[in-house]
């Protein structure tokens, strides 16, 4: 509740600001560095200025004979030290600077990203995280680094120029400024239509990067369906698409320099024939003739880069606005308060869980005792793997409550709640860690309860043959370990925090049937409290279950005994049945 | 002979990891070597590209020609009070301008059009390369790092090409043109100018290899950092439900902290170019200035001749400065092109070899000869297997986790080649097989099934040639046909059923039948099923059992499977453990073996 309001808040200023935060906000921490980088721009910019009036002086001087060279020497040397240091140190304080907000950035959304909910991960996708983690990132650190700077020193430069120039000669001057608007004008235009553009860049870079990811992660499968080819195609059509868009994003920008240095040469033509006619007139001086030629020079380069730099900005308030939609994003609700040690009694109050027109689960309720064993059976998409993630807290239901020793899942503090309730999920997920920080991923756990949990997982010989044991770090994805070996890992880590409650979500599927009773013996021997709610497909381990749910559709079929489910429910029966054939094989040990 | 290529595979194996140094050694970091192996990208159009650099001389001639116009003017007309001559000048100069407009738009037209072709050949060659690379590669690089590289790597190339290009090469040309001018202008003048531009030159070549490598070291960190969000955000799930948000934090914290520091000192050394070149430029109008003052006194230059001068010094130094703001991204993208080369180089350890006859005369469909089999720098998985498959057949691959079934199956369907030995294709080497014959030969359902985005009929058409453009009745038909109908009824929007990567909206269970429909619908002779059904349910697997009971009375299947009764109907059975694979025999014996058998360690 109390999280609720700042939000609130946020939305309306939004909503007052309409086109979103802007980029310059993010400057606020920084305004120091920000201001000395400033400073040095202006500095370095306002010494530029004075070299070719030092020129133009030197030579009117020299035709009226009073030139000092030495002085001239002196005063030129200085600018050109002073103008080397301002400019290192700008550098200096424009890297910093830019790379102190990118990290700060990062740091700001990393944190963001470990406080949100499992879903809202699922939602707003990986990938784009990591797409806004390093683009966006990346275009900010731009704006910073350069855009900054360039502005201002561009600004100090255009009024400068635009001063001097009229103190010359205002008319001349007069002239020769008449460019700005205009170039300011031919920017307009093609930026406007440039914007679109930029716009489907995005959209081709974003299929790009899908197609390329798609067939990294995909690789196994391409290879096996020899589907190289087809996977080419995919992509020459993006790539193909990339670069129509990045001929017509180059069409119009070949147009635009070109007008510039056009308009630019026509002052320069205005230069040389008005103030021809003023310096054969006798209204102007040669000195002053030459200056105005070298300043028409320098107005040029700085209107360029105004134009380009206003283009960086748009583009980095674009990603800016996506890390701030990232940051705005509702954190998990503030867990409860309760620490109290779970003794094992789970209730489920009817549960309906909703995936926009999809059922997942529908009013789904059973109880569990503490201490006692209960399978959840069904069909392939019965809802099975989403039940678990509700009794764990990982997915908030559409309706109904969880209740653990009677007391609301939401109740608990949530940190105190996942020490006692762990899950081993279906898939694997391994870090690129040892083996000792794969299972001991908690990090709690003891070397005494590390030890107890390999052994109940029957890893123990297997990182007995590892050279390095248990130091053996995993490669990503645990493409060095078999698919056993991956889920045993996954227990250990369950059962290293000393749970009270176990889930386990079709943990013996990639297990043989000897390890696997092995290790079924092994948790009841070594955590004889333990509460253990297991998702399977394998009666005969679940026979003696204290409990059995059916699970079909999303719905709650039939709750029982192994017994009392033979006699009641005709789908736990068929399931049986389809069993049979060899469970004379697994009874036998 | 044999021997020979055995070893080579080795070595290959190990070379696919590319964040190692080993395979770096030191390359030639000089800006020509690099334009050199970018030079064939960029030669697709060799028509436009001379168009380019004609009008990149043209449009670099008369810019040069501009200043000495009015230098001119200056000159013979202004200081002489010819108003007249102003004029006529001053109409020359226009048609100037105006040619330069065209051919400015001309250049940069152009020169941006081989760009884009350039960076659209190196994406290209690039992806083309990763699709002939094993999956070995894929095993040994870490997928955020390679879509790093594959991303961002070619960005950065991107903006040098498509942004900077087209001003590096006009920069130059002007130089040289404003350097020549200069020379032959007041030769002693044009080397007081010049002698900064040799300084700074020298700085450079001496610096450059220095800056590329702090930037290769920025993008290497860039790749690990996007490594590391790839991996913390797919198992999001698991630092959620084990107390761990602080894992993706500390984590994070640390490769940011590694990222920031190597791009700062990147930085640092990016940006030294632009004071010293500025500071080159300065001192050479500082020379000319004194020098030419000192020449007209002694009579040896003009005023005019002064002020053109100094304006071709700035025509000289500017564009250097340029080159300057020019070359930090130039060193960056340089560095993104050696990692680009570094997958570029790589080639694909899965030969394939001429033969012809049959190198062993058996009927088998499938046999391994003397087969061992390790992963790079791991220890034997596999040793000495020799064992064959009969047509029509079906086999179960039994033994406990970690034993080899997956490897074997692997080898089987040529994701590896054996280290040593030979895996028999209906009596010819497997490496004789085009990858089109062997994979429309071999079906092989993976452990982890992988969907790609679009619709579920995408995905069970995925790679079948034969049935790539059918449309949803078609398939649907398909689909009856093969007997699959009730598997396909499984998915509320049935073929329409929306599929995303890495998306949950699917469960496992439900992906392994789409992987099991996708390998069917290829009608393959051998179908191998690693764990494929795994997390199937058993009344379904049920369904699956009566499809594979009809697919063709020729076709042989293997199954790898814990769960019994999925493997109760295998013709035989096969042990595999500790790197051996033996036949069970009997069913009665092969469980025997995995409740008593010992594992050896």
């Amino acid at each position: 509740m109390k999280k609720n309001k700042p939000e609130a808040k946020n939305k309306e200023t939004r909503q007052k600001g309409q086109r979103g935060p802007s980029v310059f906000s993010i400057l606020g921490p920084y305004k120091k560095m920000i201001a000395l980088l400033i400073s040095f721009a202006l500095a370095t910019n306002a010494l530029n200025l004075f070299i070719p009036r030092i020129i133009s002086r030197s030579i009117d001087s020299y035709i009226s004979g009073t030139l000092v060279v030495s002085q001239m020497i002196l005063q030129f040397s200085i600018a050109m030290i002073c103008i080397f240091v301002f400019l290192y140190l700008q550098s200096i304080v424009q890297t910093y600077a830019s790379e102190r907000v990118a990290k700060d950035t990062r740091t700001k959304l990393s944190a963001k990203i470990s406080r949100l909910r499992y879903s809202d991960i699922e939602t707003i996708g990986s990938s784009k995280l990591l797409t806004t983690l390093t683009s966006d990132i990346d275009s900010i650190k731009m704006f910073v680094s350069m855009a900054i700077a360039s502005i201002v020193s561009s600004l100090v430069v255009i009024i400068g120029v635009a001063v001097l120039l009229l103190t010359i000669n205002w008319r001349l001057a007069l002239v020769v400024l008449a460019v700005i608007p205009v170039i300011g004008f031919t920017f307009a235009i093609i930026f406007s239509k440039v914007k679109g553009l930029f716009g489907k860049t995005r959209e081709v870079v974003d299929k790009l990067n899908k197609v390329i990811n798609e067939s990294i992660l995909g690789a196994a499968i391409i290879r096996v369906v020899n589907a190289q080819q087809e996977q080419s195609r995919k992509f020459l059509e993006v790539n193909t698409e990339a670069r129509s868009v990045g001929l017509s994003i180059l069409a119009l920008f070949a147009a635009l320099i070109p007008i510039i240095t056009f308009v630019s040469g026509l002052a320069t033509l205005g230069i040389v024939v008005l103030g021809g006619k003023f310096v054969i007139g006798g209204s102007m001086t040669l000195g002053s003739f030459t200056a105005f030629y070298s300043y028409v020079g320098m107005l040029v380069f700085p209107i360029i880069m105004i134009g380009f730099m206003s283009n960086f900005i748009a583009q980095a308030s674009a990603s800016y606005a996506r890390v701030q939609g990232v940051i705005d994003t509702t954190e998990i609700p503030p867990t409860g308060i309760n620490k109290a040690v779970i003794a094992g009694d789970v209730e489920v109050r009817h549960l309906t869980q909703t995936y926009g027109e999809k059922t997942a689960l529908k009013d789904v309720s059973f109880k569990v005792k503490a201490g006692t064993k209960t399978a959840i059976i069904g069909p392939t998409a019965a809802g099975k793997s989403q039940l678990l993630y509700i009794l764990t807290g990982l997915v908030i239901p559409t309706e109904g409550e969880v209740f653990y020793d009677g007391i609301k899942i939401t109740e608990y503090d949530i940190e105190h709640f996942h020490a006692q309730v762990a899950l081993v999920f279906q898939d694997s997920s391994m870090f690129n860690m040892s083996i000792r920080e794969n299972i001991a991923f908690n990090t709690s756990v003891t070397e005494e309860s590390l030890k107890k949990a390999i052994e109940t997982a029957e890893l123990g010989d297997f990182i007995n043959t590892l050279p390095q044991g248990l130091d053996t770090i995993v490669s990503e994805r645990g493409t060095s370990l078999s698919g056993g070996q991956k889920q045993r890992i996954m227990l250990a880590r369950a059962l290293a925090i000393n749970p009270k409650v176990l889930l386990l979500d079709d943990f013996t599927a990639r297990v043989d049937t000897k390890t696997e009773k092995s290790i079924l013996q092994n948790i009841s021997q070594n955590y004889p409290e333990l509460t253990l709610i297991s998702v399977t497909q394998k009666l005969a381990a679940i026979e003696n279950y204290d409990s059995i749910v059916v699970l079909m559709e999303g719905e709650l079929l039939a709750q029982g005994t192994h017994a009392e489910l033979m006699n009641t429910s005709p789908e736990y029966v068929q399931i049986y049945n389809s069993q049979q054939s060899t469970n004379a094989y697994e009874v036998r040990t | 002979m044999f021997k020979y290529i055995t070893h080579n595979n080795q070595q290959m194996l190990m070379k696919y990891a590319l964040n190692t140094n080993t395979i770096k050694g030191e390359r030639k970091s000089g800006v020509i070597s690099v334009i050199r192996s970018l030079w064939p990208l960029l030669l697709t159009e060799k028509k436009k590209l001379v168009y380019a650099f004609v009008a990149i001389i043209c449009n670099s001639a008369l810019t040069l020609a501009a200043p000495l116009l009015i230098g001119h003017i200056v000159d013979t007309y202004i200081v002489k009070r010819d108003f007249h001559g102003v004029l006529v000048f001053g109409g020359i100069l226009l048609l100037v301008y105006i040619g330069g407009l065209i051919t400015s738009y001309l250049q940069t037209n152009l020169m941006g059009t081989v760009g884009q072709g350039a960076l659209y050949n190196v994406r290209h060659k690039l992806f083309t390369k990763i699709q002939s690379l094993p999956i070995a590669f894929f095993n040994q690089n870490k997928s955020g790092d390679l879509i790093s590289r594959i991303n961002n790597d070619t960005d950065k190339l991107n903006q040098v090409i498509s942004q900077q290009l087209v001003q590096l090469v006009g920069a130059v040309v002007v130089m040289i043109g404003a350097a020549i001018t200069l020379v032959s202008l007041n030769p002693k003048l044009g080397l007081v100018a010049l002698i900064p531009a040799i300084a700074v030159f020298i700085f450079t070549r001496v610096l450059s290899p220095w800056v590329k490598k702090r930037n290769l070291n920025n993008l290497k960190s860039i790749g690990s950092l996007s490594a590391e969000v790839q991996e913390s955000l797919s198992n999001f799930k698991v630092i959620v439900a084990f107390n761990r948000r602080d894992y993706f934090r500390t984590r994070f914290a640390e490769a940011n902290q590694k990222t920031y520091s190597a791009a700062t000192k990147a930085g640092v050394a990016n940006n030294l170019f632009q004071p010293v070149y500025g500071l080159s430029s300065n001192i050479a109008q500082l020379s000319v200035l004194a020098f030419g003052i000192s020449l007209i006194t002694q009579g040896f230059l003009t005023i005019g001749l002064l002020v053109s001068f100094l304006a071709y010094v700035t025509n000289f130094y500017f564009p250097l400065q340029q080159l300057a703001a020019t070359w930090a991204s130039f060193q960056v993208a340089m560095a993104g092109w050696d990692r680009i080369s570094e997958i570029l180089s790589l080639e694909t350890n899965l030969i394939h070899i001429e033969g012809g006859k049959k190198s062993k005369e058996d009927d088998s469909v499938l046999s391994f000869a003397d087969v061992d089999f390790a992963y790079p720098d791991g220890p034997l998985v596999l040793h000495d297997i020799s064992f064959s498959l009969d047509k029509g057949k079906t086999y179960a691959l039994v033994g406990p986790t970690g034993g080899g079934k997956t490897t074997t199956a692997s080898l089987m369907a040529r994701l590896y080649d054996p280290t040593q030995g030979m895996v028999l294709l209906k009596g010819k080497d497997i490496r004789e097989y085009g990858d089109e014959e062997r994979t429309e030969t071999i079906g092989f359902i993976l452990q982890e099934p992988f969907l790609f985005s679009g619709t579920l009929k995408d995905n069970i058409l995925y790679g079948n040639k034969k049935y790539q453009d059918y449309d949803f009745k078609q398939t649907e038909e398909l689909v009856k046909e093969s007997g699959l109908s009730d598997l396909l009824s499984r998915f509320e929007q049935g073929l329409e059923t929306p599929v995303s990567v890495g998306g949950s909206s699917i469960s496992l269970g439900q992906k392994q039948l789409i992987a099991f429909i996708r390998a069917v619908l290829r009608k393959p002779e051998i179908l191998i099923l690693d764990e494929a059904t795994a997390n199937v349910d058993t009344l379904t697997e049920e369904s699956l059992q009566v499809v594979l009971d009809k697919l063709p009375k020729e076709t042989t299947r293997v199954i790898i499977a814990h769960r019994l009764h999925t493997i109760a109907k295998a013709d035989e059975i096969f042990f595999v453990n500790s790197g051996e694979v033996v036949s069970a025999g009997s069913m009665e014996h092969a469980v025997e073996m995995l409740m008593h058998g010992k594992r050896k360690s």
